[in-house]
C-alpha cells in the first residue's frame, strides 16, 4: 500500500512539469464509500488524491476518451503528456493502448502503484450502503480495517474484495515510469473456476443461463464505454450501413452485442472487470471475457497487455499458423 | 387495508394487467405480476423506473408491408393497467413526462397508455442514501400523479384516494377497506416525518433557472465532464428522461417503425449527416443535459424535470453527482 | 385521436436534377396518394415535412414550394447519408412516406408591405424558395423581394433555370454568385457574404431572411450588422439532426427551443438570447 504522502509529493512533481498537462487520479467520492476519478492539474488539485482498495475504475479508458476537437486556424495541437495512476490490470491497459497505436508511449506518464485488491462494489453496497458519511478502509493484509465517522471495524478481505482480484497475477503495474509503493511479492495463481463451471454444463444449460442475464440488459453500453480497448471511432453497434445490431433492446439484439463485443476484445481485454462493475443491471460479464482470455491463452498462449513492442495478437499472422479449420 | 388481505387485492387487481416490483437475479423493475408472491414490496427503489410501462424501451409505432396490398397499421393498445407499489418520486415523473407528450402535438403512444394506466403508490419509509425528493416538491407521501397512496403501517396499510381511479378500486372490493381512525392518520403523518427526517441529502433550487443562465461558459462544466464516459445509464435510468431514437426495422417485404430510448450524452445524439455536431465534446452534453433538466424544461413547462429519486447518483460509475453539482451551482 | 408518427403514402410526380455529381440535389414533386388529403393540405412558406422510405428512415425537409402552388408539394434533396442517397435512387411513380407540415413558418403576414430580402447559399435555398415563390404570388402585398443566391460553382447552383428565368422578370432583383472563377460566368465572384456587401441593401423596412451553411450565416448576420440592420428585422431558419419533428424526442434543442417545432425559423433578436449550442 503506498504512503499517501509520498505518493501526492511524487505527483506535484509530475504536474508541475512543463509538458504535462494534468494528471488522472483518485479522489474522494461524494458520499460513502465511492471514489471518484480526478484530474489534477495544479498541486493544490493533487492534494485531493488518495489511494485505497476503493479505487476500483479503470483510468485508463481517459486517455481514449479525450476529444480531438478540430482546432481553429493557427492554433497548434496540444504536445503536452498526460498523467496517470495505474493499478497492477489499468497498467496492462495502458500497454495494450501502446501495442495498438491508439496512443504512443510517449504521450503518457505513468505512475505505477502495486495493488493488493480492490472492492468490489456490490458487497459494498450490501453491507455500507446506508452510510453517507466518509468510508475509508486499509488493507490490512487478511482484513480491511473501516472508518466511518470515526469508529473503526474489521472485516476479512475475503468478504469485500472482488472477485476478479482473488486470482490477480498482475499485482504490480508491468510498465511505469514511477512506482509509488513497495512491490508486491506474493504470487497468485489464476484458476478460470468460475469459467469452468460454466464449460462443464450442457449448452442448453448454458444458454439458459445467459439467457437470464442478457435479458435484463438494457444496452446503456457502460461496459463499452469504461473499456479502454473500446474505442473505435464508430461502434459496431451503432452503424446504419448496416446494420449489425439492431437499436431494439431484445433477447436477441442484447445478445448479439455482448458476445460480438466479447470477440472483438478477444486478445485484447486484460480482465480489469471494469465492464461487470459499471454494469447497472449485475450481468456477470467477466464470466464471458475471462472465458474468451483462457481461450487465448490455449490456443495462441498469449497475454494481453504485458510487452509494448509486442504486436496485438489478432493483427499478425505467420505462415505455421494452423489451418485446419480450412482444409 | 390489511396487509394481510394484500393477496387478495392483487387478486383482483391483475384481471387487469397489473405491474409491480418484482426482483429477478438481484434486480428489482416494474413487470407483469399475476401472484402476490412475485410482488417484491421491501424495496427502496427499483433499478429501471416504472417508466418503462408508459413509455417502453422499444415500442412499435407501426408496422408496414409494401407491394400490392401496402398497408400502414397502428399496433392496437389493449386493456387497462395497474401499477402498484410505485414510489411517490416516480409517479410524480409521470405528471412531469405528462407536460412534453401532451404539448402541441398529442402522443398517442403515451397518452392512451397513461389514461389507461391506474397508480396505486406506496409510501417510503425509509428513503435511499441518494435521494432528495424533499428539495424538489416532492416527499415520501407525496400524492402528486397518484391515483391511490398506501402508507404501510405495522399491520395494515394507511389507504389514501387521490383520484376518482383510485376511488374505483376501493368501490370494486368494498371488503376489503374499513375506515381509518383519527390514530391511523396521525401514525401515518409520523411515519412519513421520520422518513423524511431520515433524508440525508438535499439541495435549494431556488433561482437555479436565473443561476444557471449566469454560468453557461463557467469552468465547472469542464471539469465535471472530463470524468464522464459517455454511457447511457443515468438517462436511460432518469424517470424524468424521454429523450428517443426512431429507427426503421425492414425485411423485404415488410417491417415495423419502432421507437426506442436515446441518450443525450450519446456523441452521436446531434451528430448531422455533413459531420457537423453542434454538441461535439462532453462539456457540451452535459452541460445541456442538467441544463435541460433545470432550466430548459422549467422553462418550457413550468417545472424541473427531476424528482430527486437518485438513481443517476446510485448508479453512475465514475460517480457524477447531481446534488453535488447543484451545491457546486450555487456557490458559484 | 390524430397520431402524429403515422406518415402518408405519396407518390413522387417528378423528379427534377437540379445538381449533378458528387454534391447532387434532386427536386422531388410529390402529391399524396390520398385525394383529400392532398386539397386539404395546408403549410407555411418555411414549414417542413418528414419525408421517409419506409425500412430505412426519415429526414427533415424543408418544402421548397409554395403554398400558393395547389395540388403538390415539393422537396429538395441534397444526397449526403443513408436515406438521402436512397431517395435519389427513386424514380416517378414510387411511393414515398410523408407527414407534416412541421414548425413555424416565416411570418409572411407580418411582412406585409415591406421589402423581403433572401440570402441563400447552396442548398439552403430550398426554403428560401418557397419564400419567394409565396411572395411573387402575393407581389402587390410586399414593397420588394430581392434574391442574392450563390453556391460554390455554377454546376452547384439550385434551381438555376428558375433563377435565369427571374432575372429577367421586373418584379424581383436577382443577385447569383459563385465562389470560384468560370469561363462563360459574368456574374459576381466571390463569396455570398461578399457578395451581400457588394449590393449594400437598404435596412430601411426591410427583412433579411438568411439560410444555408452555419458559417455562411454566421458571416451573413455579421455582415447585415454592419449594414445597420436590427436584430429583429434579421431572421434564419436552421436545421439540426431530427427524429420525431414534433418537439419530444429532445435532440434539435438549442437551450429551450426546439429547431422542429419553436423554428426551424428564428429572428436572430430570439437566437441571441438563447445560451445553447447551434
Amino acid at each position: 500500500m503506498a504512503d499517501l504522502a509520498k505518493m501526492r509529493n511524487e505527483i506535484k512533481k509530475i504536474v508541475q512539469r512543463d509538458d504535462v498537462k494534468y494528471v488522472i487520479g483518485y479522489e474522494k467520492g461524494t458520499y460513502g464509500w465511492r471514489v471518484s476519478p480526478s484530474f489534477a492539474r495544479t498541486p493544490e488539485e493533487v492534494d485531493k488524491f488518495i489511494f485505497s482498495p476503493l479505487c476500483v475504475n479503470n483510468l485508463a479508458v481517459y486517455l481514449v476518451l479525450e476529444e480531438k476537437l478540430p482546432l481553429p486556424k493557427g492554433v497548434e495541437k496540444e504536445k503536452k503528456k498526460i498523467g496517470i495512476v495505474v493499478k497492477g490490470c489499468d497498467s496492462r491497459s495502458v500497454v495494450q493502448l501502446v501495442q495498438e497505436k491508439a496512443i504512443s508511449r510517449d504521450d503518457v506518464v505513468i505512475l505505477g502503484v502495486p495493488c493488493s485488491g480492490v472492492v468490489d462494489p456490490r458487497k459494498m453496497k450490501e453491507m455500507f450502503g446506508k452510510e453517507i458519511g466518509t468510508v475509508a478502509i486499509e488493507d490490512k493484509g487478511e482484513k480491511y480495517v473501516i472508518v466511518i465517522d470515526g469508529k473503526k471495524r474489521e472485516v476479512l478481505k475475503e468478504e469485500l474484495v472482488s472477485e476478479n482480484c482473488k486470482t490477480c497475477q498482475y499485482q504490480n503495474p508491468v510498465i511505469s515510469d514511477i512506482l509509488i509503493g513497495d512491490e508486491i511479492k506474493e504470487k497468485k495463481e489464476e484458476n478460470y473456476s468460475k469459467v469452468k463451471e460454466l464449460e462443464e454444463k450442457s449448452t442448453q444449460e448454458r444458454w439458459d443461463y445467459w439467457k437470464e442475464k442478457f435479458e435484463k440488459c438494457i444496452r446503456c453500453y457502460a461496459c463499452r464505454n469504461c473499456c479502454p480497448v473500446c474505442n473505435c471511432k464508430k461502434c459496431m453497434a451503432e452503424k446504419t450501413t448496416p446494420v449489425w445490431i439492431r437499436r431494439s433492446v431484445s433477447l436477441s439484439e442484447n445478445a448479439g452485442f455482448h458476445i460480438m463485443r466479447s470477440l472483438h476484445t478477444a486478445g485484447r481485454c486484460i480482465g480489469c472487470g471494469s465492464c461487470e462493475r459499471v454494469c447497472p443491471m449485475d450481468i456477470p460479464l467477466s464470466k464471458l471475457y475471462k472465458k474468451v482470455e483462457k481461450d487465448v491463452i490455449e490456443l495462441f498462449d498469449y497475454r494481453a497487455g504485458l510487452d509494448e513492442e509486442e504486436k496485438p495478437l489478432l493483427s499478425v499472422y505467420s505462415v505455421d499458423d494452423s489451418n485446419e479449420y480450412i482444409l | 387495508m390489511g396487509k394481510d388481505r394484500i393477496g387478495k387485492l392483487v387478486q383482483i387487481l391483475s384481471r387487469n394487467t397489473l405491474y409491480a416490483p418484482v426482483k429477478r437475479d438481484g434486480i428489482t423493475t416494474f413487470e407483469k405480476v399475476e401472484k402476490v408472491e412475485d410482488i417484491k414490496f421491501d424495496y427502496q427503489n427499483s433499478d429501471v423506473p416504472p417508466k418503462n410501462v408508459l413509455f417502453p424501451q422499444t415500442e412499435t409505432t407501426f408496422k408496414y408491408t409494401l407491394g400490392k396490398d401496402q398497408k400502414i397499421e397502428v399496433p392496437k393498445e389493449n386493456g387497462k393497467n395497474i401499477i402498484l407499489g410505485i414510489r411517490p418520486c416516480d409517479a410524480r415523473s409521470f405528471s412531469i413526462l405528462d407536460k412534453v407528450f401532451e404539448k402541441d402535438f398529442l402522443d398517442i403512444y403515451y397518452s392512451e397508455k397513461r389514461e389507461n394506466t391506474t397508480l396505486i403508490g406506496l409510501s417510503c419509509n425509509e428513503p435511499g442514501i441518494n435521494c432528495f425528493c424533499t428539495s424538489l416538491d416532492g416527499g415520501v407521501g407525496d400524492k402528486e400523479g397518484l391515483d391511490m397512496l398506501l402508507t404501510a403501517l405495522e399491520d395494515e396499510y394507511f389507504v389514501e384516494i387521490a383520484t376518482d381511479k383510485g376511488k374505483a378500486i376501493i368501490e370494486n372490493s368494498p371488503d376489503l377497506f374499513s375506515d381509518a381512525s383519527d390514530e391511523h392518520a396521525k401514525k401515518k403523518d409520523e411515519i412519513n416525518k421520520r422518513a423524511e427526517s431520515l433524508m440525508k441529502r438535499g439541495i435549494s433550487v431556488e433561482g437555479i433557472e436565473e443561476k444557471l443562465d449566469k454560468i453557461f461558459d463557467d469552468d465547472l462544466w469542464n471539469e465535471i465532464s472530463m470524468k464522464c464516459i459517455g454511457c447511457s445509464v443515468c438517462t436511460y435510468l432518469c424517470p424524468t428522461c424521454h429523450c428517443f431514437d426512431i429507427q426503421d426495422e425492414a425485411t423485404l417485404r415488410e417491417g415495423r417503425r419502432i421507437r426506442v430510448w436515446d441518450s443525450c450524452s450519446n456523441p452521436e445524439y446531434t451528430l448531422q449527416a455533413s459531420g457537423y455536431n453542434p454538441r461535439p465534446a462532453r462539456i457540451n452534453r452535459i452541460r445541456n443535459r442538467i441544463y435541460h433538466k433545470y432550466k430548459y424544461y422549467p422553462k418550457n413547462f413550468k417545472v424541473i424535470a427531476c424528482v430527486g429519486c437518485g438513481r443517476c447518483i446510485d448508479k453512475c460509475s465514475v460517480n457524477m453527482d447531481i446534488v453535488e453539482v447543484l451545491s457546486r451551482v450555487k456557490k458559484i | 385521436m390524430e397520431n402524429p408518427y403515422l406518415p402518408n403514402l405519396a407518390k413522387i410526380e417528378n423528379v427534377i436534377e437540379e445538381v449533378p455529381g458528387a454534391r447532387a440535389i434532386k427536386t422531388f414533386k410529390l402529391s399524396f396518394n390520398d385525394e383529400k388529403l392532398q386539397q386539404s393540405f395546408e403549410y407555411e412558406p418555411g414549414q417542413c415535412a418528414m419525408v421517409s422510405i419506409l425500412g430505412l428512415g426519415e429526414c427533415f425537409f424543408a418544402l421548397s414550394s409554395s403554398p400558393t402552388q395547389k395540388g403538390f408539394i415539393e422537396v429538395s434533396v441534397l444526397k449526403l447519408g443513408k436515406v438521402t442517397t436512397a431517395l435519389h435512387q427513386k424514380e416517378i411513380g414510387e411511393d414515398l412516406a410523408v407527414r407534416g407540415p412541421y414548425g413555424n413558418g416565416f411570418p409572411v403576414k407580418d411582412w406585409e408591405g415591406k421589402k423581403i430580402l433572401c440570402i441563400g447559399g447552396g442548398i439552403g435555398q430550398a426554403p428560401l424558395r418557397s419564400l419567394i415563390k409565396y411572395v411573387l404570388d402575393n407581389r402587390d402585398k410586399y414593397e420588394k423581394l430581392d434574391v442574392i443566391y450563390g453556391a460554390r460553382s455554377s454546376s452547384d447552383l439550385c434551381y438555376k433555370k428558375e433563377m435565369f428565368d427571374m432575372e429577367k422578370r421586373e418584379d424581383v432583383d436577382v443577385h447569383l454568385s459563385i465562389d470560384n472563377a468560370e469561363e462563360g460566368w459574368d456574374r459576381f465572384v466571390g463569396l455570398v457574404p461578399h457578395n451581400l456587401t457588394r449590393i449594400k441593401p437598404s435596412p430601411k423596412n426591410t427583412i433579411a431572411i438568411t439560410c444555408g451553411p452555419p458559417v455562411m450565416i454566421k458571416y451573413v448576420i455579421l455582415s447585415l450588422k454592419e449594414l445597420g440592420f436590427e436584430d429583429s428585422q434579421i431572421y434564419t431558419t436552421l436545421e439540426m439532426r431530427m427524429k420525431c419533428g414534433i418537439g419530444k424526442c429532445g435532440r434539435c434543442n438549442i437551450g429551450n427551443l426546439y429547431v422542429c417545432k419553436d423554428g426551424p425559423v428564428f429572428s436572430w433578436a430570439e437566437l441571441r438570447q438563447v445560451k445553447g449550442e447551434m
